[in-house]
């Protein structure tokens, strides 16, 4: 086992390049021999399960000494782009678990008594072997242990025998609540909402006919729609009450997307028409959910919210996220349309609550894949414990989440607890989901992490993965805003890089206590001033009158779900010059398409004749500068000059000329880096470039000299 | 005259047709000066008259009539009400002796003008249906309303709710869907609630941007449209109507927002229609289980009260249900708007509880076991019998107003109505029925509809009125005619005072009549007080009138006589005592509400056969003939038809039943028979057809389980208790009845000793 070797690096005229950002995690360096298996796969990929430390402290004492915060970030569920190894599937239901932790069988276990027996990693229990835990039961023959995939594997799906069903699968069950109050009907945003969902009925997930659909219309009334099976017709149904939400039909309302496809496809069509008349002010957002939650409560079910105005009416329904218990199997998706004020901070509850997601604007897609009735349970060696849980969801039991369904690219945040020393030389995490699938499988996806041990400070500053710190940074401070101020969140931030940074300094440099000029920390943790800045920046957070409500709301949502891939640049945007870009950039080398060098966030680097790319994960944005030649604008966007070009969102011609091909070969590659929806945002603006100085937030030069002056202060 | 030709002419008959002079002597004449008038009476004679009617200027706003004095020189009238003097309009300039309006004519003392001033709206009608009916019964009744549609004018408005566990209020304007507005059942909502539910209001609306046009499916509109526009998209959702779709488990009732359902009918309305014309027509198939209005919980473990429970007061639910629906049926009626109950059930739906509904507006109340009986068909489609001109014989929106001169006050309204507060000069001391006003409000008016007005004699003590002067009483109605336009009927009658002891005061005396005023006035109390109390004054009355009227040596009582034009009267009031209106506990409460409910809509004839049911005797070689209501009429041989209003029974004696049964009126020979048998079938048809609501049909055997109909009415002259009593003709004769009652000759015999003072032990 090499020892972590702690690389000091002095931030103070330093220069944060956005290049180290691509960089990966502190190497795991695990003893030889811990895993049975020899698969680099053993061990689990960042993307799934990543910790702030890459060394886990061994006593408590020792991390408390650190300054560092020792959390998970699990995104068990993320996209697969193309070239991703997909997970392989146990489909035999031999699944072995520790009798006395129920953890998972996993490449750290041991064989012993003669490969009879297996020893658990986490407890050190001895189970037995499982029956048919060496046998094809397709091809009735004996098999080959070593190849099963939960051995070789650190991310493995068990299709879960029928003693894991809680219930009989559930159909996936959708409800759409659609805004048809007079300011959503002249918007447009009926038609293009309706339109949407239409296109959309192919795509969701439908494998046994079973999915079953609701649509309830709300303006100062709920609207239902009854429609029975086979029938073309259906019948609307006004509930006007809202101070008493109830069901007008015991039937019809939810109905079977394959036998009613005619009548869903017919009222979807009308239901513009249906409200074009509408005169309605107002908005009983509360009520329409709360009447979901009532239609679909015996079976769970996907909410989704088209809305263009501030919900209005009915007092009850807002009250629901103090209650999230009630809500049970249920997740809700907004998709918020207001040109005005929407109150997205408070409507974002309910996805914190239910483990759904919120969109800003329309570019959603049902059909991205989900799973339902999601239960999460963190396990870990002997002496670690879970200790609180960040994300959305709610907690069941104390180490247990519940999500009713399971969104992808969704992250969660769990810090760690040192209860006992660690004596062993690594330690074990495994996450376990059970969770029902699109398809109505109940499936468990279990994914391992083993990670070493360490009595050593800086090894410990060594392992620090300041991706994953940054994501737990963005996460506590979006938490925090939920109970403080907005200032204190912030602070908050800062501190703890004060902190961090004030123990680096009087533990592992030579001036100890006592002013510098230099503020050292651990190589492998240079950028989290930066991210930091980038997070204090960030429309979610900074300070400023001028951001609407909905727009932080809407970011702190973002802030606090992201999984590290898709946060990272949403905190700090990549920069990219175009007009100087190398010739073969843009062209496809070994890797794909070769891409641009990022630049550091500073308008330093901007030429008034160049073409710029910046995008944050959510928006690509492409600046260019007044004095571009117009061969360069002809070329890019076939106009003939500059003055010609106009603001706003905007689709990027496909040219005739190796510039505009090699700009848009970037483009995708962004794209498909990005995994998730882009959503197309327009009111992108300069304070993008988080080293400027801006408004009364510092440049990064004037940060860390704060930051320095801090820790000076701390340590004398 | 005879008191049928006044009656075919003015729609009237008076219990005394001359009145005593004085307070007191009328306070003697016992039963009070009062009218059974009917305001819509069918006059096919009657002329139409298209010009406004004159009114006096004074404080009476009464119309000119053939009793007023005018003068035709001077162009003027003078008011019999207030004395006041009036010019004629300058239209009746050439009036002269022989040049005089029809309202001058004496054979025009009723008349009808139609005004210039058009209804407010259409008549508008609202269904309001009970989703929780078996699929036959809800078929038949859909069928029935969709025929009534094709009955109404094609400009009436028409309007649909549907209930059971929740209440749906039907958008028929609205051409995307199918489209409701569903309120809960299990709540209470006030008539604002519903208003902005409904979206009624202006509230919540952007107002539409310049130059757009304000849309059409506002307001009243989305709901209540013309039957001509909306009839096929009704008929579509009537066709398609489905049964409750919320379950109802083994030991439950549905749940049944009858209450619901009604408050919204009724606050649709009063938003939109105030003061017009409109019905709102209730088919019920079941009690009320489910919010306000709730007359028995859903549990089948507990029972629908009966006339027992409600008279140990053990009854949850009665007096809430019964407050609740009065307030609605205030609401209705003081907007014109009339409630019809048609209940369909072998149990009782509530009606006992409703009855206000129908009682305050004058809605019918039909009582079937089914929606698919004839009882229930035809009586519902005979609401919409048209006149000769094509229009519905129906009024709307009534209001009824009453003068008289200066010497007769008003006691009193018995009859479905609300009083309309007009505290005028006439108002009397004494309350009978509705009292305190000279105005009624009547939401709804039939040909049959018959109010009973109770008056008072007031004369300073020692000064009565001048024998052989004559006072005058004006019926005026106003209301809503079906053709859409106003319409103002006018009825004056006029009548002699005689001074105290005068033989043309019991000469003029109306039995019939008065026994039914009477009966209407037992009735009211009887809603009120307990039923011996009831029946205690009824004897009292008639002891009285006998001793007033009879002629007798005192404490003879076989000197006791009775002239011809009171003899009958004890025979009503012995019947009206053992009717259904007074002895309530072998009737349901629901079949109390509506036994009681018709006899204070029908008129003279038609409410004597209720109180004292017709029984005609069919046999060989006799034409049919009327017979006593009498056990002894009852014989082997002979075929009864009884005739209760409610009833038609046809009753075969044994030896009919017998030989019916062994076939002989298929054979030769046996054509007599078979006429025997047919005679009263075929006249029986005959009273069924005008009548409403259609009375249930009865054939049964001397013997038979169904023999009881005729056996509770018939007089027990020949009970097992009066063995001998009256000889061998009754014990010989007739059928021992075993019931306790006394019978009429035991009544009146007792009647006899009361009236002359004699003891009556
Ligand atoms: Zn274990
Ligand atoms: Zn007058």
């Amino acid at each position: 086992q090499r020892p972590f070797s702690l690389v000091t690096t002095n931030l103070i005229g330093m220069l944060a390049d956005p290049r180290e950002l691509s960089q990966t995690s502190p190497e795991i360096r695990l003893p030889p021999n811990a895993s049975i298996s020899p698969n680099p796969s053993a061990n689990a990929d960042p993307s799934y399960m990543r910790s702030t430390l890459n060394a886990v402290p061994a006593t408590s004492a020792l991390l408390n000494k650190s300054k560092l915060p020792f959390a998970l970030v699990l995104t068990p569920h993320r996209s697969l782009k193309e070239g991703d190894e997909t997970i392989p599937v146990v489909s035999d239901t031999v699944i072995a678990r520790c009798r006395r932790c129920r953890s998972y069988i996993n490449p750290y276990v041991q064989f012993i008594d003669g490969g009879n027996r297996w020893k658990c990693c986490m407890c050190n229990m001895s189970n037995e072997v499982p029956q048919l835990f060496d046998w094809d039961q397709e091809k009735n023959q004996p098999a080959d242990r070593w190849a099963r995939s939960e051995l070789n594997y650190a991310a493995v799906d068990f299709v879960a025998p029928t003693e894991y069903m809680v219930r009989p699968p559930q159909p996936p069950v959708y409800t759409f609540l659609i805004d048809v109050s007079h300011a959503a009907v002249q918007s447009g945003m009926v038609a293009t909402a309706t339109r949407t969902i239409l296109e959309s009925l192919d795509r969701l997930p439908n494998r046994d006919d079973r999915t079953k659909i609701a649509i309830i219309c709300f303006d100062v009334a709920l609207h239902f729609f009854s429609i029975s099976p086979g029938s073309t017709e259906s019948s609307m149904l006004v509930v006007s009450d809202l101070d008493d939400v109830f069901l007008p039909k015991p039937n019809d309302l939810l109905v079977n997307l394959t036998e009613s496809r005619a009548g869903l496809e017919a009222l979807l069509a009308r239901i513009p028409e249906m409200f074009q008349e509408s005169h309605a002010i107002g908005s009983a957002l509360g009520p329409a959910l709360q009447a979901a939650f009532k239609l679909t409560t015996a079976i769970g079910c996907k909410i989704i919210v088209l809305t263009a105005s501030l919900p209005s009416l009915g007092a009850g329904a807002l009250k629901n996220r103090e209650d999230p218990k009630i809500l049970g199997t249920i997740s809700v998706d907004m998709f918020l349309f207001s040109p005005s004020y929407t109150d997205v901070a408070t409507l974002n509850h309910l996805p914190h609550y239910t483990s759904g997601q919120t969109y800003y604007y329309p570019a959603f897609s049902a059909a991205r894949p989900i799973g339902f009735e999601g239960i999460i349970r963190v396990r870990a060696s002997k002496g670690l414990r879970m200790s609180s849980f960040h994300g959305n969801f709610f907690v069941r039991s104390t180490d247990l989440l519940s999500m009713p369904s399971i969104p992808i690219d969704q992250s969660y945040v769990i810090e760690v607890q040192i209860d006992d020393s660690l004596t062993a030389p690594f330690a074990v995490f495994q996450t376990a989901v059970l969770y029902t699938s699109c398809e109505g499988e109940r499936r468990i996806r279990v994914i391992t992490l083993a990670l070493p041990t360490t009595n050593n400070l800086s090894e410990l500053y060594a392992s620090g993965d300041e991706i994953a710190i940054a994501t737990f940074l963005s996460t506590k401070a979006v938490e925090r805003t939920l109970t403080h101020k907005l200032e204190d969140a912030r602070d908050a931030i800062t501190n703890k890089l004060v902190d961090i940074l004030g123990t680096y300094k009087s533990s592992m440099t030579a001036s100890g206590r006592g002013a510098s000029a230099q503020l050292a920390i651990a190589d492998n943790m240079k950028l989290l001033p930066i991210l930091s800045l980038g997070l204090l920046k960030h429309v979610g957070l900074r300070q400023s009158a001028q951001i609407p409500p909905d727009l932080r709301a809407y970011a702190q949502a973002l802030l606090s779900t992201l999984p590290s891939q898709q946060l990272i640049p949403y905190i700090h945007p990549s920069f990219y010059s175009l007009h100087t870009m190398p010739p073969e950039v843009g062209t496809i080398g070994e890797q794909g398409v070769i891409m641009p060098t990022p630049l550091p966030l500073t308008s330093e680097r901007l030429e008034r004749h160049g073409l710029y790319l910046i995008e944050d994960g959510q928006t690509i944005f492409l600046w260019v500068g007044r004095d571009a030649v117009p061969q360069l604008v002809m070329d890019v966007f076939n106009l003939p000059s500059y003055a010609e070009l106009r603001g706003g969102k905007a689709t990027l011609p496909l040219l005739e000329n190796s510039f505009s091909q090699r700009v848009n070969a970037v483009i995708a590659k962004t794209r498909e880096m990005r995994r998730g929806v882009y959503r197309p945002y327009l009111s992108w603006a300069l304070s993008a470039l988080i080293q400027d100085r801006a408004d009364q937030a510092p440049s990064y030069a004037q940060y860390l000299t704060q930051l320095k002056d801090r820790v000076n202060a701390a340590t004398s | 005259m005879s008191f049928e030709d006044v009656e075919e002419r003015d729609g009237i008959r008076l219990s005394w047709n001359v009145w005593p002079s004085s307070r007191i002597e009328a306070t003697r004449t016992v039963v009070p000066i009062s009218a059974l008038y009917t305001p819509l009476k069918e006059r096919e004679d009657l002329p139409p008259v298209l010009y406004e009617p004159v009114t006096c200027k004074g404080t009476c706003r009464s119309i000119l009539n053939p009793y007023c004095q005018i003068d035709v020189r001077g162009k003027l009238w003078i008011c019999p009400f207030c004395l006041q003097r009036n010019a004629f309009p300058p239209h009746y300039k050439d009036i002269s002796n022989t040049n005089l309006p029809a309202e001058l004519l004496p054979k025009y003392t009723t008349i009808e003008y139609t005004l210039s001033r058009p209804a407010p709206a259409p008549p508008v009608f609202l269904f309001v249906i009970d989703t929780c009916l078996d699929e036959p019964d809800l078929k038949a009744l859909r069928d029935a309303i969709v025929v009534s549609l094709s009955l109404l004018p094609p400009y009436a408005l028409v309007g649909l709710i549907t209930f059971g566990t929740m209440t749906q209020v039907h958008e028929l304007g609205y051409a995307e869907c199918s489209k409701s507005y569903v309120f809960r059942g299990g709540k209470e909502y006030t008539p604002k609630q519903i208003q902005d539910m409904l979206n009624l209001g202006a509230q919540n609306r952007a107002t539409p941007r310049p130059g757009q046009p304000i849309p059409q499916n506002f307001g009243a509109a989305r709901f209540l449209l013309p039957v001509s526009q909306i009839e096929f998209q009704l008929t579509g959702i009537l066709e398609t109507l489905q049964r409750d779709p919320w379950s109802v488990a083994n030991d439950k009732r549905p749940l049944r927002c009858t209450g619901v359902a009604l408050s919204v009918a009724v606050g649709l309305l009063e938003t939109t229609f105030a003061n017009s014309g409109a019905r709102i027509m209730l088919f019920s198939g079941g009690p009320a289980t489910e919010g306000p209005g709730l007359v028995v919980g859903p549990a089948l473990k507990e029972p629908i009260r009966s006339h027992h429970d409600i008279d140990r007061d053990t009854v949850k639910h009665f007096k809430r249900a019964t407050k609740f629906y009065e307030g609605l049926a205030k609401r209705a009626a003081e907007n014109g708007h009339a409630v019809d109950l048609f209940a369909a059930s072998l149990d009782q739906i509530g009606l006992l509880e409703m009855k206000s509904l129908a009682n305050f507006t004058n809605g019918a109340i039909v009582i079937a076991d089914s929606f698919t009986t004839s009882i229930f068909k035809q009586s519902f489609l005979r609401l919409f019998t048209k006149d000769a001109d094509g229009h519905l014989q129906m009024g709307f929106n009534a209001t009824f107003d009453v003068q008289t001169t200066k010497e007769l006050k008003i006691s009193g309204l018995i009859g479905h109505a609300i009083s309309a507060n007009k505290k005028s000069a006439n108002v009397g001391e004494t309350e009978i029925g509705l009292g305190q006003t000279s105005g009624w409000k009547i939401s709804a008016l039939s040909p049959r509809t018959s109010t009973a007005v109770y008056f008072e004699v007031v004369t300073p003590a020692g000064q009565p009125v001048q024998s052989s002067s004559r006072g005058l009483i004006q019926f005026l109605t106003h209301y809503q005619h079906s053709s859409g336009t106003m319409r103002l009927r006018v009825t004056t009658i006029a009548r002699n005072f005689a001074e105290a002891g005068a033989p043309t005061i019991p000469a003029a005396f109306d039995q019939e009549a008065a026994a039914v005023l009477m009966a209407r006035i037992a009735v009211f109390k009887a809603e009120i007080d307990d039923s011996p109390d009831v029946l205690r004054w009824l004897d009292r009355m008639l002891i009285r009138l006998c001793q007033k009227f009879a002629d007798y040596r005192k404490e003879d009582p076989t000197s006791f006589r009775l002239s011809d034009n009171f003899s009958i009267y004890p025979q009503f009031m012995f019947h009206l005592r053992r009717s259904q209106f007074l002895q309530v506990f072998n009737n349901s409460p629901d079949e109390t509400a509506f036994y009681r409910h018709v006899l204070n809509e029908e008129d003279v004839n038609n409410s004597l056969i209720m109180i004292q049911p017709t029984l005609m005797s069919y046999t060989f070689d006799t034409p049919p003939q009327p017979v006593l209501l009498d056990s002894v009429s009852i014989k082997p041989d002979v075929i009864l038809l009884l005739d209760t209003f409610f009833h038609i029974l046809i009753f075969h004696g044994q030896t009919i039943a017998e030989w019916r049964k062994a076939g002989y009126q298929d054979q030769e020979g046996y054509e007599n028979f078979k006429e025997l048998l047919t005679a009263p079938v075929t006249d029986a048809q005959d009273l069924l057809i005008d009548r409403t609501p259609i009375p249930r049909y009865v054939v049964c055997d001397q013997g038979g389980s169904q023999a009881r109909f005729l056996t509770s009415k018939l007089n027990p002259s020949t009970t097992h208790m009066s063995g001998g009593m009256y000889g061998a003709a009754g014990a010989g004769a007739g059928q021992a009845i075993f019931t306790d009652d006394v019978s009429l000759q035991v009544f009146m015999e007792h009647l006899k000793r009361l009236a002359v003072g004699a003891s009556t032990t």
